[in-house]
């Protein structure tokens, strides 16, 4: 890793359908560890094709990335690269519905060396700052879209990442909400320097980040 | 839905599993200490022998019989502790007495149906389990006969009546029991007798060995079936014990086949419950992946959840089946049935019941493990 760079991608290739469908079509891309990166463009661009190969969810069919100084194109099971090094946030979805909210936040600390009194500590931390510290016993359906995606941030951070991945948290919640979750992953990434990597689709939120990323067919445009 | 499948299982092995030892533990107290270990019969050809219809008493059931001579070259093979003849037939006391122009015969008015002749050297009777418990032992020379409990009973013979058999008079002097019901329901008489009563004059149906100590019997049935290869085979049980044996092992094999058929079905049940959960939280699977946890772990999770559903479905299955067999027991639709609770029959209905949850939970566990990240999180 050369220049302070988390993440570097080089000529990255990705097709699905046995090659009908090019959904990363040479992709070159550098990010600075602490960096705000929002990435734009037109649905079926790519956007979180990417991500994916970012955070070791898919693997890519040519070209060369690292991230946090891993070679995700070895072919291996990247569970412990994304347990350690990655937040993932989803656009919807994303928490199990039978389990509480507080659990919810531990999952990602299940079978590490982490302690459940830690677990437990840190769960509680984190929910507190996302201001849902009196919901901790509640299941996921009781809350709101905008609640649910700050659960899904608290989990995402419970393991230290070095990168949050967000691919379109805002968009499943009205303008007010949304406004909320990217004032916190603002506040996140400024207070813990977490490297930040951010997909939407809205042109002032793209445009708080550092820097604006704009992919169209696979490719980086700007 | 699985717990009702899986519970079915349970409740058919821990249900079926208590009537089918229920009922050998009441016929295995049987077997007594002086009990021969096996009896050698003739070889049943298919032509017809000269014997069985010969007498005027009694049927043998198309059994052939054996020369008596027999016997003592039995005894010669080396590892025969003691070998003893025995006649066996059946024969209707009422037609005989019938027969008979002494209305006043106190012949067995009561008997009704066949009844099983026994004929055997009283000093030998311990080989056939018999066990006198009221009286004494026939003599070999005088018309002596002893009869069954349930012969007794039956028939409300005593010690000191007497019946006739055949136009010949016999004198009660004693009761006995097998435990074997066919021969509780009969009368023994000394070997003599009997082959003179039913025209068989050195003849018998079986011949009862038992082996000297130290010796392996089956090796000797064996060692015995090979010296007579056309004419005699052995039988490890014995006589009437047969049949009730062959009930047995009817009843047994029914038990193993519903038993298999719910496991069958308890485990399909648990596959098919697996993979829709599996299908129905393919999101929630992804997401998992995506935060991290690897393949084993959502295998385990999968299998857990498994083993779960089959330790409800185990309580379930107990009480049903425990509950049956309280039932059937209470309304004696089963005469003689002795429900015996044994641990072992608890444990094989609960291992059963996890190996289904184990087993029918791998193959929903792996499809979920293979599930690939990026796929379930497009999943709706
Ligand atoms: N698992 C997959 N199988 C088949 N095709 C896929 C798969 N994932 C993505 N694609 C295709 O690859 C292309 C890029 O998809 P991607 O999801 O990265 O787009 P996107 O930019 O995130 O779009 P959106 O803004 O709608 O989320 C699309 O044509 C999509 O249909
Ligand atoms: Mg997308």
């Amino acid at each position: 890793m050369s220049d302070g760079n988390i993440i570097e991608i080089k000529d990255l290739t990705k097709s699905f359908d046995g090659g009908n469908i090019t959904a990363l079509d040479g992709i070159n891309l550098e990010i600075k560890e602490g960096e705000f990166v929002s990435i734009m463009g037109p649905s079926g661009s790519g956007k979180s094709t990417l991500l994916n190969m970012i955070g070791a969810l898919d693997k890519a069919d040519s070209g060369q990335i690292k991230v946090a100084g891993i070679d995700l194109m070895q072919s291996e099971d990247f569970s412990k690269f994304r347990l350690n090094k990655i937040g993932f946030v989803f656009q919807l979805h994303n928490l199990i519905p039978n389990m509480t909210v507080h659990e919810n936040v531990q999952i990602p600390l299940i079978e590490t060396d982490v302690t459940d009194e830690e677990m437990i500590e840190r769960s509680a931390e984190l929910l507190n700052s996302v201001n849902l510290g009196n919901r901790l016993d509640q299941l996921p359906t009781k809350l709101s879209g905008g609640e649910r995606q700050r659960v899904a941030i608290a989990r995402a951070l419970v393991n230290h990442p070095s990168i949050i991945l967000a691919d379109e948290p805002t968009g499943a919640l009205d303008s007010r909400m949304g406004d909320i979750i990217l004032n916190l992953l603002r506040e996140i990434h400024q207070k813990e320097n977490v490297t930040l990597v951010l997909v939407t689709h809205e042109d002032y939120v793209a445009n708080s980040a550092d820097r604006v990323i704009n992919m169209m067919d696979g490719k980086i445009v700007t | 839905m699985a717990i009702f499948g899986i519970a079915i299982g349970v409740a058919a092995v821990i249900g079926l599993g208590l009537l089918a030892e229920g009922l050998p533990s009441s016929t295995q107290s049987a077997l007594t200490e002086g009990a021969a270990d096996f009896s050698v019969i003739a070889k049943t050809s298919n032509t017809d022998g000269p014997n069985g219809q010969g007498g005027p008493v009694g049927s043998f059931g198309g059994q052939e019989l054996i020369n008596q001579t027999k016997i003592g070259e039995i005894q010669q093979i080396s590892g025969v502790g003691s070998a003893v003849g025995v006649l066996r037939t059946m024969t209707n006391l009422d037609n005989t007495t019938s027969t008979t122009t002494n209305s006043s015969s106190p012949g067995g008015d009561n008997f009704r149906s066949m009844t099983t002749l026994i004929g055997i050297d009283s000093n030998s009777i311990s080989m056939n389990d018999i066990v006198i418990t009221n009286g004494s032992v026939y003599s070999n020379e005088a018309n002596e006969i002893i009869i069954g409990k349930s012969a007794a009973e039956r028939s409300n013979k005593t010690i000191g009546d007497t019946i006739s058999i055949s136009n010949q008079t016999f004198k009660v002097v004693g009761i006995y029991e097998t435990g074997n019901f066919q021969d509780d329901g009969g009368i023994v008489m000394s070997l003599d007798k009997l082959q003179n009563l039913t025209n068989n004059t050195g003849k018998v149906s079986l011949i009862l060995v038992k082996a000297s100590n130290g010796t392996n019997s089956g090796k000797l049935a064996t060692a015995i079936q090979e010296q007579y290869p056309d004419e005699l085979t052995t039988s490890t049980s014995l006589s009437g014990m047969d049949r009730m044996n062959q009930g047995l092992d009817v009843i047994n094999t029914a038990v193993w086949a519903i038993s298999l058929v719910a496991i069958l079905v308890g485990g399909i049940i648990v596959v098919i419950t697996m993979l829709k959960a599996v299908s129905e939280r393919t999101r929630e699977i992804g997401v998992l992946r995506a935060i991290g946890w690897t393949r084993q772990r959502i295998i385990k999770m999968i299998i857990g959840e498994s083993i779960l559903l089959s330790l409800i479905a185990i309580v379930v299955g107990l009480i049903a089946g425990i509950g049956i067999v309280e039932i059937l027991g209470s309304t004696g639709m089963i005469p003689g049935l002795m429900p015996s609770f044994s641990v072992s029959l608890f444990v094989k209905g609960i291992g059963v019941a996890l190996l289904l949850g184990i087993i029918g939970g791998i193959y929903p566990a792996y499809r979920a493990s293979r599930l690939e990240p990026t796929e379930a999180l497009r999943y709706e």
